[in-house]
């Protein structure tokens, strides 16, 4: 089957109770590993080496550019080298899949960028660590984006992309890698895990309710971390509008497995786009829109007869603002998210955060980040409704140290809670190593 | 009253041309490092029209005469470094410990112009074109600064900060003239890049012109 959840399978979901709040699962071996204890340690082996290999990463990042036909091609690779430790109450949250309480992940990703001449540029990146969005499963190396884009003008008026690449929904996959990204995380509508199951469509109002509480990988947020999905772009600048549109071939919520083209085809493609307003650089804002079939091929055989994967949608409507000037930067994103599911209707759901940022000086910044997200009712299939999820707020909080130009260490503590009857709060505490050359 | 008139009079004469040519010069050549490829600008996430293709700055070397020699009295002139096209111009600079540069953002785009470096560590934050007061930095301290953007990560440019007020930047060819120098031993270096300075011992002896090449 193509969508393996790496530790719940269908079976185990449809017998299982119907808790509601999220069930804290147990601590596994991987849970006695003292991992902020040993990213400690090697924060400060890190460092150590990084002060003596400065010198070297800028020689190693010059020595990275090749050029040839007079310039006309230009090559740089570059990458980051992240080491990242997480403890936290189980379940795990966000888009950690282990039933320990504690996870530690490498990452090694690769960038080549590429100009040739002024009109095209490509770019692709390759990650090698214990997936997307880390488990306890073993290392694997995967092709996360590749894209060219074609600029005719050079005012950047009008450029065509194709490939595998972020979403345009939003503002946040411009500063999601490691390095700018102030916190260890996503923000809560990139990564928290709603009852929307995409490889199987279900029977009842009740079944789709009783879920609550269950969610493991076959279970979507409103846009899946960055959403590398596959297809093409038009973008550009016209004075101070900026705008994008895309046709991919999933939606946002779309797990990883399903970005590839070889995976999900263009059967049932995705319409997203943003239109932007900069009336200066200080200000950036923004409104999203997405819309498009959300069910994995596979969940064809559930669906209701008479209908397909294209009469389910899933449809964003998104705000976006930023600000920055000198050392302070803001941001804010809202989705209003709506899933056509069959035989419930439709589940719509609210999601924002709002999040800052400031330099201290040249190495110590701090961040601050509240999330937040609210959940509509559904029929619940006895004439009356239900909320189809648990309406949650998550604080977090972040400091970070540049150690050098190419070292950064950042700590992250969040706290979250969902308003349900049960164990409704968690915590997170979060720490991260990069290394960028 | 008489003696200040002297004295002005004294000064103005030493400090005309006639008599800094009557004072050492060195000329010569350095043989340049190779030129290195232009970098990539990173534009995944976001619209970049301008960038497809930089030029920067070919190599040149600094050369500069290392002594004791008396501090400035007067504040020296202010120097610029501008971003523009998104990289720095000049790329290389070298100043005289006591400088102010001036850093005006010539972009549609913001800039963050930073440095890490012991000599002299600052982040400037992110500012726009018609940013007034124009972010600057003090280089008080003798040494060598690299100057990066936090927004563009090909963006790279160096200050050299020297304690020294006789220094040159070689043309593309490395050729270098220094005039105006004081009689006496000295040391004359040439500086390639970061790990890389040449030096030779000189004897400079008033009106006379001495040849130094660096290979």
């Amino acid at each position: 089957m193509f969508l393996t959840p790496p530790s719940t399978t269908s079976s185990e979901l449809s017998a299982s109770p119907k808790p509601r709040c999220r069930r804290p699962r147990p601590v596994g071996v991987c849970g006695s590993v003292p991992t902020i204890q040993w990213l400690v340690v090697c924060v400060w082996v890190v460092a150590a080496a990084q002060l003596r290999a400065e010198d070297f990463l800028d020689e190693m990042e010059s020595a990275l550019t090749f050029s040839a036909f007079d310039d006309e091609l230009r090559v740089h690779v570059s990458g980051l080298l992240d080491l990242e430790g997480y403890k936290f109450d189980q379940p795990a949250p966000g888009l950690l899949y282990t039933e320990s309480d504690a996870l530690l992940n490498p990452r090694l990703t690769l960038f080549v960028d590429s100009q040739i001449g002024p009109q095209v540029y490509a770019f692709a990146q390759v990650r090698l660590d214990r997936g997307f969005d880390p488990g306890d499963e073993g290392g694997e190396m995967r092709l996360d984006e590749y894209a060219t884009r074609f600029t005719p003008w050079e005012d950047g008026r009008l450029n065509l992309q194709i490939g595998k690449f972020g979403t345009a929904v939003g503002q946040w996959v411009a500063r999601h890698l490691s390095w700018e990204n102030p916190f260890v995380t996503a923000p809560l509508p990139y990564e928290h895990r709603t009852m929307i199951y995409d490889s199987e469509a279900p029977v009842s109002p009740h079944e789709f309710l009783d879920q609550i509480g269950e969610a493991e990988y076959d279970y979507s947020p409103l846009i899946w971390g960055a959403s590398y999905t596959t297809g093409a772009s038009v973008s550009g600048q016209l004075g101070e509008l900026t705008y994008v549109a895309e046709v991919k071939n999933v939606a946002p919520a779309a797990r990883t497995a399903a970005w590839d083209a070889t995976a999900v085809g263009f059967d049932h493609p995705t319409f997203s786009g943003r239109l932007g307003y900069r009336p200066n650089e200080m200000w950036n804002m923004g409104i999203s829109f997405s819309d498009g079939p959300y069910f994995h091929p596979d969940a064809e055989p559930t669906l209701p007869s008479g209908s397909g994967i294209g009469d389910f949608h899933q449809t964003i409507i998104g705000q976006d603002i930023s600000f920055a000037w000198h050392h302070l930067q803001l941001w804010a994103e809202c989705y209003q998210g709506r899933f056509e599911v069959p035989n419930v209707g439709n589940a719509d759901t609210i999601a924002y955060f709002v999040e800052g940022k400031y330099k201290f000086g040249p190495q110590l910044y701090g961040a601050l980040r509240w999330n937040q997200q609210l959940f509509d009712d559904v029929p619940d299939g006895e004439g009356g409704r239900e909320d189809w999820g648990h309406d949650l707020w998550r604080a977090d909080a972040a400091v970070g140290y540049r150690l050098t130009a190419h070292t950064q260490v950042k700590l992250q503590y969040s706290h979250s809670h969902e308003a349900c009857d049960g164990r409704g709060a968690s915590n997170l505490l979060a720490a991260q190593v990069t290394v960028r050359f | 009253m008489n003696l200040l008139l002297v004295v002005a009079f004294a000064v103005l004469v030493l400090s005309s041309p006639g008599i800094a040519a009557a004072q050492a010069v060195i000329e010569g050549k350095v043989k340049l490092p190779k030129r290195k490829a232009p970098p990539v600008v990173v534009k995944r996430y976001e619209i970049v029209g301008k960038g497809g293709v930089l030029s920067p700055d070919p190599p040149v070397a600094i050369v500069y005469l290392e002594g004791t020699f008396a501090k400035p009295k007067q504040a020296l002139p202010v120097k610029k470094i501008l971003q523009k096209d998104l990289v720095f111009d000049p790329a290389l600079l070298p100043i005289q410990v006591g400088t102010t540069v001036e850093f005006p953002n010539l972009d549609e785009t913001f800039h963050n112009v930073f440095s890490f470096s012991k000599v002299n560590r600052f982040d400037l934050g992110r500012y726009r074109a018609d940013e007034e007061p124009v972010p600057s930095r003090l280089f008080d301290k003798a040494g060598l600064v690299t100057l990066r953007c936090d927004i563009h990560e090909h963006m790279r440019a160096l200050i050299l900060v020297l304690d020294t007020p006789y220094f040159v930047t070689t043309d593309t060819k490395g050729r270098f003239k220094l005039a105006g120098l004081p009689a006496g031993k000295y040391k004359l270096r040439a500086w390639l890049d970061s790990k890389t300075t040449l030096e030779v011992p000189v004897e400079l002896v008033k009106g006379e012109a001495l040849k130094v090449n660096f290979e």
